[in-house]
């Protein structure tokens, strides 16, 4: 068990995630671009971009070509946006798979957010992103009741994708996928009587959805509007009784690192991060590191995952995202 | 996304390129470009399968053998939304037996409890045959192994509401929470039934803060408990204590009983200080912060 922080070792392991992945993964297939944002991001995290100034063209490169672009006349635009993999055959050219769609072929919102944070990450301005198409896209991911799918053929519509629209359209300054009104109440029917926030209606507080209902709210500009003041007491109270050494995803459950993010970043944004104790969480993350692979584990002894090494600092979505937004600017 | 899978290549096994029945089709491997990052080692199964899987979407096969490979492509990566959406497709044209798929699917979730795409598939599947007789004990049986499995909640939750389940269900939490006073999902469950029923109504709210102080009595520290007695009476008073009184239990909390959250303690007790004032009698009666 480690005492301080492995940074060479978890660079390692970020560069390595980038390469290849043992075919054990598999059941990440389709959500290639995702795990790459993580490998980018935890290198960035790490003020080690460097490690890949060789290939970031290549890289860039490669976030493109799953762009689906518009046909001439837009009757795919629903579907357009980042695709996470080549897994249904598209080919690497975009205009060839402009030229030639293939059924069912389509972005996934998750992944077109984590294409357009790389993006930023590695320097890119956007100026290849057909941002009028990405946008209208996320108007058919949007459902009655306000939430979103990820993709257009139809899938389960939570908490996770209102998190992903927003990312979206707050990076590209563009509103106009997203109603905002819906996406808000929403948010605010899925905040239990515990004070977290659920992945939808009625479901139990977790601190994953209440991190995506709060960022998503506070890029919406509506985190006062939708809670008055002792909704957000609540909130700041069930968040902060999450940390038992680490934090816990929901009460009487175990810790494990990820909520360390989830819950901190969530902190962070209500401005009570510092009423944390940093020593017992820098602690227990410390002790999840992996000293020969590097990487981070949910728990002390186990092995360690992508998303799990990105968690180490709390806040680094949202400062990406406000890089962004001064990019823009 | 998915639980991880097991190894993909597995068992003896005749690949798609070497079946007779599939010469007619030409395999569509991935393009990725010079550089593609994050490559997945595939074993030679899963490449061969999803070969043939893009192949057949690329083409819109409907067929008996499109739908077997479905199953075979699901088996190696059940997080393929695309597998279980054209699967969908394929079982919808051919009108092929739903509850049948409900079997397929029963086994697959059991084998992959924490993957959002087989539940969404379980989901449309009760959709499409409009009969949620078995969901109740099928999520039960998958609450067994994981008592707390936020997957099993959600679909549980869809089923009541969209068959109108209700019913039995707070005798279902009921038996949950004597075996376990601190599952926080029967909790939360406990207050989905009341808050979709009777609604808290002051004869639900008295009888649910007596039935919630008998676990408090059993378990004072159980954070699920005073969680759902503080949800149940919300939007009441929840008690009146002076100002010096509250000073006192937040310094308790931060000095000695809750010392990892001492800096929030001090801070409430700083919130409390500003808004009423340090020097207040203990007479001064106010709201204790909720």
């Amino acid at each position: 068990m480690a005492q301080t922080l492995l940074k060479k070792k978890h660079i390692k392991f970020f560069e390595r995630c980038l390469q290849i992945l043992p075919s054990r993964y598999c059941s990440l297939d389709n959500n290639r671009m995702t795990v790459g944002f993580f490998g980018i991001s935890g290198l960035d995290m790490l003020d080690s971009l460097e490690v890949l100034e060789s290939d970031k063209e290549n890289i860039i490169n490669w976030i493109y070509s799953l762009q689906l672009l518009p046909d001439d006349d837009d009757s795919n635009i629903h579907q357009c946006g980042f695709r996470g993999s080549t897994t249904l055959g598209n080919p690497f050219k975009a205009e060839e798979a402009r030229k030639n769609p293939i059924p069912l072929d389509s972005g996934h919102i998750a992944n077109t957010y984590t294409a357009l944070l790389s993006l930023i990450i590695l320097g890119n301005d956007l100026s290849g992103v057909d941002k009028r198409s990405v946008t209208t896209g996320l108007r058919y991911l949007q459902q009655e009741d306000g939430s979103f799918c990820c993709v257009p053929e139809g899938s389960e519509n939570d908490m996770r994708f209102v998190y992903c629209a927003c990312c979206i359209s707050f990076i590209l300054d563009d509103w106009t996928g997203v109603n905002k009104d819906r996406a808000v109440q929403f948010i605010k029917n899925s905040m239990s009587y515990e004070g977290g926030i659920g992945q939808g209606p009625g479901t139990e507080a977790h601190g994953g959805s209440t991190f995506c209902a709060i960022a998503a709210l506070v890029l919406m500009d509506k985190l006062y509007d939708a809670f008055n003041e002792k909704e957000i007491k609540r909130l700041k109270r069930w968040c902060i009784s999450r940390q038992q050494t680490g934090f816990q995803g929901r009460p009487n459950k175990p810790v494990d690192t990820c909520y360390s993010f989830w819950v901190g970043a969530t902190l962070k944004l209500l401005d009570m991060f510092e009423l944390t104790d940093k020593g017992f969480n820098r602690g227990y993350m410390l002790e999840t590191q992996n000293s020969i692979t590097g990487g981070f584990a949910k728990w002390p002894d186990h092995t360690p995952g992508t998303f799990i090494v990105y968690t180490i600092y709390t806040d680094h979505i949202l400062q990406t995202i406000i890089v962004s937004h001064s990019l823009k600017n | 996304m998915s639980d991880s899978g097991s190894d993909c290549g597995d068992g003896p096994w005749v690949a798609y390129r070497e079946r007779e029945e599939w010469k007619d089709v030409s395999p569509v491997p991935q393009d990725d470009g010079p550089h593609p990052i994050v490559q997945i080692a595939y074993s030679e199964k899963f490449r061969d399968v999803y070969d043939y899987f893009r192949a057949i979407v690329a083409k819109k096969e409907i067929s008996d053998r499109a739908l077997d490979l479905t199953k075979d492509a699901a088996e190696l990566n059940a997080a393929n939304y695309t597998v279980w959406h054209y699967r969908r497709t394929i079982m919808k044209e051919l009108k092929k037996d739903l509850k049948e798929e409900l079997r397929y699917i029963t086994q697959v979730i059991t084998e992959h409890p924490k993957n959002y795409q087989v539940w969404h598939h379980r989901r449309v599947i009760v959709e499409w045959l409009g009969d949620p007789k078995e969901e109740l004990e099928f999520t039960a049986k998958i609450l067994r192994g994981d008592a707390k499995n936020y997957h099993a909640w959600q679909h549980r939750q869809w089923v009541i509401r969209e068959f109108n389940l209700w019913d039995n269900e707070l005798d279902y939490v009921n038996k949950l929470l004597v075996d376990d006073l601190r599952n926080n999902s029967a909790w939360n469950q406990r207050y989905f039934v009341i808050n979709n029923t009777t609604g808290f109504n002051d004869d639900v709210v008295d009888r649910e803060v007596s039935y919630t102080q008998d676990f408090i009595k059993k378990a004072p520290n159980n954070e699920s408990a005073w969680n759902y007695l503080k949800g149940v009476l919300l939007d009441r008073e929840l008690s009146t204590i002076n100002d010096l009184m509250t000073n006192f239990m937040c310094t308790s909390l931060a000095d000695e009983f809750d010392t990892i959250r001492s800096e929030y303690w001090n801070y409430v007790s700083r919130v409390l200080s500003n808004k009423y004032g340090q020097s207040t009698t203990p007479t001064t009666e106010q709201t204790v912060v909720s």
